[in-house]
């Protein structure tokens, strides 16, 4: 097989499938080669919410808010089903210390834009009944939403595939050839595809792909390990999140000086009921290479953290874990950025636990950076050369 | 026949199988997230081999090339407050 594309896409993941779709609406055919299948990485073994709450007030913060506002257009034009809900979003307080934190954290937030408040300890059992009495209060941001991502990772491969995508599933990339310093092919378990254009969108694997073309690009996977309970009636509202997650996601140094089991596996709380019912809760944050395995102590400190915020979880039957690896980078950031060195070669990976957050800004912002349209924010937060 | 429920946990019936595996799903994973075959109470325990037996006839794969090589946790239903083990202090 031997085939010339436009562009070629590789990840078949949230953010490869919404940089397709955007590109396909312009015009531009992609051919998207994924390793596995559709959302068969991190996409496929996430949770569901697309939260504002736990972004950090600057570029990351001004990115989520971008691509809120995205995804409500996004839902409706897919025409889709993506199970796109509104329905605000909590980060529960357990300590004193803790409410310090977010009480500065919420102050430059709605600085920045955010419709963020804090909730006393009335307000918070009213809005959740669920949560332990020990929660002290909870920040709440009525504009966190959820979308279930495997749903939307194969919606938008729907529709950019009617728009002309191409889609080689279950095809590896094998090689990037470069002559001259300009990309010429991308070679497959399925063939060669010559190309001009190639856009490494393959999340905690894209640094396989840098190597190919002799790039170095500083991401490594992170393994979040999640649990799944039986189906119940709607208990909970929108997602939860507790403000030690807050802690795992910005300061990983100091998760990993921490000595007890939640600090080792960078535990944080994120829960969530999904539109079947089911409850799902994460999230360690480790960094054990490709492993996607599930650990014994990673399944006790999730589920200890989440019985500890919701007691009634206690009672409900665990019934499946998984583990997806996010594609961390050291400042937390994605890098969405042409390759320096390598003419042709875009990246767009490293969204850590945001992919499905950021993928509609992510898909728009690589459109225009690719075709030089005017930009939806400024793009110097996310060079590679930063690093 | 594609009327048959494969799945009975998520009550998905032979023919959305079908459907999957037109629109590129070539595991029981792949099914599993078109379909969510295999995502209920029993977590594929029953469905899983009957998939890979549809999938097998319809893409030429050996069956026992597409049952997942290792199995996650649990082996069976567990409530949360038993899996989360001893003290509540880390």
């Amino acid at each position: 097989m031997h085939r010339t594309a436009e562009a070629v896409i590789v990840g078949g993941g949230i953010i490869g499938n919404s940089i397709a779709y955007f590109l396909a609406k312009e015009g531009i055919k992609p051919v998207v080669v994924e390793k596995r299948d559709i959302a068969g990485g991190a996409s496929g073994a996430c949770d569901k919410a697309i939260i504002l709450s736990s972004k950090n007030p600057g570029i990351h913060l001004e990115l989520a808010l971008k691509s809120a506002d995205l995804y409500r257009e996004l839902a409706e034009e897919l025409g889709e089903e993506v199970e796109y809900r509104q329905e605000g979003g909590m980060i529960v307080i357990e300590s004193p210390a803790e409410w310090e934190t977010m009480e500065r954290f919420v102050a430059r937030q709605r600085r920045s834009g955010l419709n963020i408040r804090l909730l006393d300890k009335k307000e918070t059992k009213e809005l959740q009944p669920v949560l332990s009495d020990h929660i002290l209060g909870a920040t709440y941001n009525p504009d966190d939403a959820e979308v279930n991502p495997i749903m939307m990772t194969l919606a938008l491969a729907k529709r950019a595939k009617q728009l002309g995508a191409e889609y080689l599933l279950h095809t590896e990339v094998t090689g990037v050839e470069v002559a001259h310093g300009k990309v010429k092919a991308v070679e497959t378990s399925r063939g060669k595809i010559a190309t001009n254009l190639v856009i490494n969108a393959a999340g905690a694997w894209a640094p396989l792909i840098g190597d190919m073309a002799g790039l170095k690009i500083p991401i490594k996977p992170r393994r979040g390990q999640l649990l799944i309970t039986e189906a119940m009636p709607k208990m909970i509202r929108g997602d939860i999140l507790s403000a030690k997650y807050i802690a795992a996601k910005y300061n990983p140094d100091l998760v990993a000086q921490g000595e007890d089991l939640f600090s080792r596996l960078g535990v944080g709380l994120s829960l969530g009921q999904t539109e079947s019912g089911n409850f799902i809760i994460g999230a360690t944050r480790e960094f054990v290479g490709y492993d996607t395995g599930n650990t014994p102590e990673g399944i006790e400190a999730v589920a200890r953290n989440a019985v500890r915020i919701v007691p009634v979880l206690e009672r409900i039957n665990l019934i499946r874990t998984f583990a997806g690896l996010r594609p961390y980078t050291p400042d937390g950031i994605p890098i969405l950025d042409w390759a320096p060195e390598v003419e042709g070669m875009f990246i767009a990976a490293g969204h850590e636990g945001d992919g499905i957050a950021l993928a509609p800004i992510t898909g728009k912002l690589v459109l225009q950076l690719i075709t030089g349209q005017k930009l939806a924010v400024n793009p110097e937060p996310f060079k590679i050369t930063r690093f | 026949m594609s009327r048959k429920v494969i799945c009975r946990c998520e009550e998905i019936t032979e023919e959305e199988i079908l459907q999957a595996i037109a629109d590129g799903a070539r595991t029981v994973d792949g099914i599993k997230r078109r379909t969510r075959a295999s995502m209920g109470l029993c977590q594929g325990r029953t469905c899983r081999r009957l998939i890979a037996g549809i999938l097998a006839r319809e893409t030429g794969q050996h069956p026992a090339d597409l049952l997942p090589p290792k199995f996650r946790p649990p082996v069976r239903t567990v409530p949360l407050g038993v899996v989360k083990g001893g003290s509540d202090d880390a």
